[in-house]
């Protein structure tokens, strides 16, 4: 998947360099690390970025900005209940690989008005987009109905984003998207990818790195919890152990 | 007051938590109970995963347990060599029973299996605390003491084989009910993340027929191993302890009990008893209520694939 997309920004460029799209871009995200430490309750970061104005092209003109940032892809599973004798019992699942953790699009009007289909299915633009695969083979509608619930409970939970006017414009060059991120987020390597479309197509796209990571306290339990689990199983039992004798010891001289 | 859990990684309060850990302390320490009933319960209504809840919580349960098996031991009330024999059931219990929660997480099943054993456990001993209590209170004010249970009156269990004297308990009784005591508590405890005291309790004294004042004692000894082994062992297959959840909540918890058993010491068991009771039904109620009404969405998600 990575390959792809690399051969898509390549293509963005190719068309950057032609001649009939002289319009360039370029982007920054304020920050291009975040660190997940005991008090982290989720962040905002802002991409900004400007359009080198050209003689004839405007920004007012037919060009439009797309920004997306992309997650590292997670493994999920989806279940759906049915009532059996009264109850809610989950009865079928659907195991999805290779979507993504997190996944925030911004665009300066709606997708539909920018790009055609085709095109937002090639730079996988939009939740509608999203590449996948399922465990087992299923009825592709099916399917689609298990993919609709895992992006409907991923927005909910804040980590899938579509925010059709979400770039907003400082200028006639200068613009901006704030980017939420909440505190469930998975940590990894971040893409933050920004397109320039004129006329349906992508004249100019950058992308640039953004990671995630736990650090300090938080990375060695975590770390200690999965490489040594068995030693971390204990170490959580002699917690235990050591604050019940505290206790008992403490309260026992009170009276 | 935000804190992040690392393996949970999701971001709680951590003052809720405390308070949350201290109030099911003080509840347990009041009741004389382990609390692992109340705490899965909350901790999944909070909005921790049920699978971190039921694994982390079980340290809480081991915290409380020292104390009370501690306070037990020093005033001689404890059967080592019964708890000893309960231990070696709970263990092999909790073994099977971590087994089958990850196979009942594969098959995503969890959540139903412990909400529905809630249901079904705490309705039941809800129900018969309640009944008891209120004979009891209407006997107090009657002025009719209860008929004392019968010790030493023979059932089918002495019949059985392996039998072993148990000196502080003065019984003389095969090791095969107390084993499988054992082995069906240890299985509570792995998959529900409870003590099991409130099932182990009245075994003791109505089918094995413990003198009552070594009860307590004996099954806080076996409860704090049982719950040890389930948290090391939930670490170590399925990774679902989260060691700063259960640091809050074995702090809460410890300090939460000692307040209760003070408290507990200057109320009337039977009122108490009454009180647990209606407790123990109203959370039965509301999680047989989160089974049957239509869930907002039929579809849920959960991380990884099996």
């Amino acid at each position: 998947m990575m390959r792809m997309r690399s051969w898509a920004l390549l293509a963005a460029m190719l068309f950057t360099a032609s001649p009939a799209s002289p319009a360039d871009l370029v982007s920054g995200l304020s920050t291009d690390l975040i660190q997940i430490t005991s008090n982290f309750t989720g962040a905002d970061i802002v991409l900004f970025g400007a359009i080198e104005p050209s003689e004839e092209l405007g920004p007012t003109g037919d060009q439009n900005l797309v920004v997306v940032i992309r997650g590292p892809a997670l493994d999920m599973t989806v279940r759906r209940k049915s009532r059996v004798f009264g109850i809610w019992v989950n009865s079928e699942q659907v195991a999805f690989t290779g979507l993504p953790g997190y996944y925030f699009l911004a665009s300066t009007r709606p997708l539909d008005d920018i790009a055609s289909v085709p095109t937002q299915e090639r730079f996988r633009l939009g939740t509608a987009n999203l590449q996948y695969a399922t465990s087992a083979a299923i009825d592709p509608q099916e399917a689609d109905a298990f993919r609709a619930a895992a992006i409907r409970d991923r927005k909910r939970e804040g980590l899938y984003w579509e925010s059709p006017t979400g770039i907003e414009f400082l200028s006639r060059t200068l613009f901006r998207a704030r980017i939420p991120v909440p505190a469930s987020v998975p940590p990894g390597l971040y893409n933050a990818e920004v397109y320039l479309f004129q006329g349906g197509t992508v004249v100019s796209a950058q992308s640039s790195p953004l990671f995630i990571d736990k650090t300090g306290f938080e990375r060695r339990v975590y770390d200690f919890a999965y490489q040594r689990s068995l030693a971390y199983g204990i170490a959580a039992v002699l917690m235990a152990i050591v604050l019940g004798w505290i206790a008992s010891v403490a309260f026992r001289q009170r009276t | 007051m935000e804190l992040y859990l690392p393996v949970a990684e999701m971001s709680v309060n951590w003052a809720v938590i405390l308070v949350m850990g201290a109030a099911v302390g003080f509840l347990s320490g009041l009741f004389g109970v382990g609390g692992g009933f109340l705490m899965t319960p909350l901790l999944v209504f909070y909005g921790i995963p049920p699978g971190i809840a039921v694994a982390t919580q079980a340290s809480h349960i081991t915290a409380s347990s020292l104390s009370g098996a501690l306070a037990q031991w020093r005033r001689q009330a404890l059967d080592i060599k019964m708890g000893a024999i309960l231990l070696a059931g709970g263990l092999t219990g909790s073994v099977l029973g971590v087994y089958v929660f990850q196979l009942l997480q594969e098959q995503g099943q969890i959540e139903l299996a412990v909400n529905g054993s809630y249901v079904v456990l705490l309705g039941s001993i809800g129900g018969l605390m309640l009944n008891e209590s209120i004979r009891a209170i209407r006997a107090a004010r009657s002025g009719n003491s209860r008929p004392p249970v019968k010790a030493h009156q023979h059932s089918w269990i002495h019949g059985l084989p392996l039998k072993m004297r148990f000196r502080r308990s003065r019984l003389y009784i095969s090791i095969i009910p107390p084993i499988i005591l054992g082995i069906l508590v240890g299985m509570l405890t792995a998959i529900m993340g409870v003590g099991g005291g409130f099932i182990m309790i009245p075994a003791m004294i109505y089918l094995l027929k413990m003198p009552t004042n070594v009860v307590i004692g004996t099954s806080q000894f076996q409860i704090l191993f049982v719950t040890a082994a389930a948290t090391i062992l939930h670490a170590a297959t399925d990774q679902t302890v989260d060691i700063v959840l259960a640091f809050l909540l074995v702090a809460g918890g410890v300090v939460g009990v000692q307040m209760g058993v003070r408290v507990g010491s200057q109320m009337r068991g039977e009122q108490l008893r009454a009180l647990l009771a209606l407790f123990v039904i109203l959370v039965a109620l509301r999680l047989l209520f989160g089974l049957v009404r239509t869930p907002e969405d039929l579809y849920s998600i959960v991380a990884g694939t099996p």
